[in-house]
């Protein structure tokens, strides 16, 4: 038992830095977005108009997210997020419909989609 | 498996069934959400083993006889604890790779934004602080950086703490594999059970000595009326109790800490040691053989010295057996427990039928050899011989088969160093002794 614990307590370490080295590899190749730029406003009547998969904007916690890059790529099938695409979708993220909240690592990527304030 | 043990292993799985119920119909389409399922997994029952271990790191006397013994009991805890700290790697693992899967973009960096999100999401740091305080305090118990220095495994054991408090500040935010409000139940819970048990310890064993609370077991103050020199490296030292005495059973043990400031070592300190007297005499005596620091520096205790003794503990001799007859086998320091039985048999009862095999490098490694020789002359139906493995190689089921008849028909008991245990399973094995009927004390508490 203590050489496996051992053995585990290495692969851990082993693969958390082969994780993070992969990752400092990528964020050299990949250009940053330019930050600084302006913050767009956006109204609730502008979201609206991006309620579909293929074009899905969603207003979440104040903030606006294109969110149809990721549509396809969501754990669940797209008709799931399909009634939240153009709307305030705040619920949808913190419940899941049920209850549950999404991850923080999930929170984080929602960043990658965000395009602007929504308008008080 | 007793049942005792048998129930905390269902208790330390419950939190993992319930979460592996809940997630069967529908977290298995895709290797991302077999990988997400399965870290949650690791996650929930690592954390459960962690809290049924803590419920098991008290020693209160009297429980540990329903394990088989504190050292069974502590078996049970140090394996719930090790497969803890497996899943609990696992954990992060197994989600960052999910994340890789789940978020898109380079998968890398998904992993990377898992396991270390900004610094607002807090809980998932919580896990990274139980996390590396786990793998501080398990350290020195796995040995992975050497041999442990008892005390300051001591020490760094009360880390425990801080990493069970991470570990649910970092489970309640983010619990979600088990259905609500379940997962506050079953946690809250084990949660109880473990800070009951370090209560135990730090509040309930201590008003025992204060003499709030009296009963059979707790810490009792006794102090050192004499000393004999067995060998050179051994002592036996005799106590007198200085307010009520500690009731015993032949073959258990107890915590001894020494209060003589003139101690080169261990002034202060508590160590396991065996008891060898009967509980039928007045005064209750220790044999300690110098193993290390400690227990060096305890041979040269002063007569008067004041030490505090908490038991008792361990649950070697068992009376459930039908069988009245018995095979000891012992080695070198192992005799303790048995001298302790000799003793009281010969004492209460005029006719048994123990044969002891007492194992030692040659004959002046014996301890106690005269008068475990005179015990078996006045005590019908004991025999002790001798196996000196210097001489005689290691013990062999044809000695034991020379000198014991019908040893499948006899309860077996051994204790010593874990080699000789380890071969007296296999030579009583093959002697036809059933495996329930070997009771077994290693000397080796980490």
């Amino acid at each position: 038992m203590k050489k496996l614990c051992y053995s585990v307590f290495v692969a851990f370490w082993s693969s958390v830095a082969t994780m993070l080295a992969l990752h400092a590899l990528a964020a050299e190749q990949g250009a940053k977005p330019a930050a600084g730029a302006e913050v767009k406003v956006y109204t609730l009547a502008e979201v609206r108009q991006h309620s579909k998969v293929d074009d899905c904007w969603m207003a979440i916690e104040g903030n606006v997210y294109d969110v149809t890059a990721y549509v396809d790529k969501h754990p669940t099938p797209p008709s799931v997020l399909q009634p939240w695409c153009g709307s305030e979708a705040t619920e949808g993220m913190r419940t899941k419909g049920y209850g549950n909240d999404h991850s923080p690592a999930a929170w984080e990527k929602l960043e990658e989609f965000r395009i602007g304030k929504l308008a008080q | 498996m007793r049942t005792a043990t048998t129930l905390i292993w269902i208790l330390a799985l419950l939190p993992a069934g319930l979460a592996l119920i809940t997630l069967w119909d529908t977290q298995w389409q895709s290797p991302t959400a077999v990988l997400a399922a399965l870290g949650r997994l690791a996650g929930v029952g690592g954390l459960g083993f962690l809290l049924v271990a803590a419920a098991l790191s008290s020693r209160v006397p009297g429980f540990d006889r329903a394990f088989g013994g504190l050292t069974k009991l502590w078996q049970t805890h140090h394996r719930l604890a090790a497969l803890s700290f497996l899943l609990l790697l696992l954990h992060p693992v197994l989600l960052a790779f999910a994340g890789a899967g789940q978020l898109g973009g380079n998968p890398a960096t998904a992993a990377v934004t898992v396991l270390f999100p900004s610094w607002d999401y807090w809980e998932v740091w919580a896990g990274w602080g139980a996390l590396l305080t786990m793998m501080v305090f398990l350290a020195p118990s796995f040995s992975f950086f050497g041999q442990p220095n008892y005390q300051r495994w001591k020490f760094l054991h009360r880390l425990a703490g801080l990493a069970i408090l991470l570990a649910l500040a970092h489970a309640f935010p983010l619990a979600r594999a088990l259905p609500h409000p379940w997962d506050y139940v079953i946690w809250i819970t084990l949660t109880v059970l473990a800070v009951a048990a370090v209560a135990y310890r730090w509040l309930f064993s201590r008003a025992y000595l204060s003499g709030i609370v009296s009963g059979a077991g707790g810490r009792f103050p006794y102090r050192v009326i004499r000393k004999e020199k067995i060998t050179p490296d051994v002592v036996e030292i005799s106590f007198a109790p200085e307010k009520e005495p500690l009731r015993y059973q032949a073959g258990q043990f107890v915590y001894l800490t020494p209060y003589d400031k003139a101690l080169k070592s261990g002034h202060g300190e508590e160590h396991p040691y065996t008891i060898s007297s009967s509980p039928e005499e007045p005064e209750m005596r220790i044999a300690i053989k110098d193993l290390g620091d400690a227990s060096r520096a305890i041979q040269s205790i002063d007569i008067g010295s004041h030490v505090r003794v908490e038991g008792p503990y361990g649950a070697f001799f068992r009376s459930d057996y039908d069988e009245d007859s018995e095979l000891w086998i012992a080695g070198g320091i192992g005799i303790t427990p048995f001298l302790g039985r000799a003793r009281f048999m010969r004492e209460t009862m005029g006719e048994v039928d123990v044969c002891l095999i007492y194992c030692v490098q040659d004959a002046s490694r014996a301890l106690f050899a005269q008068e475990l020789a005179d015990i078996a002359r006045d005590l019908t139906g004991f025999s002790l011989h001798q196996h000196y493995f210097r001489e005689q190689g290691p013990l062999t089921l044809e000695f034991l088969q020379g000198h014991c008849p019908k040893i499948a028909a006899r309860a077996a008991y051994v204790c010593g160093p874990p080699p000789l245990i380890a071969l007296s399973r296999k030579l009583l094995g093959k002697a036809g002794v059933p495996k329930n009927r070997i009771r077994t004390e290693e000397f080796n508490l980490l």
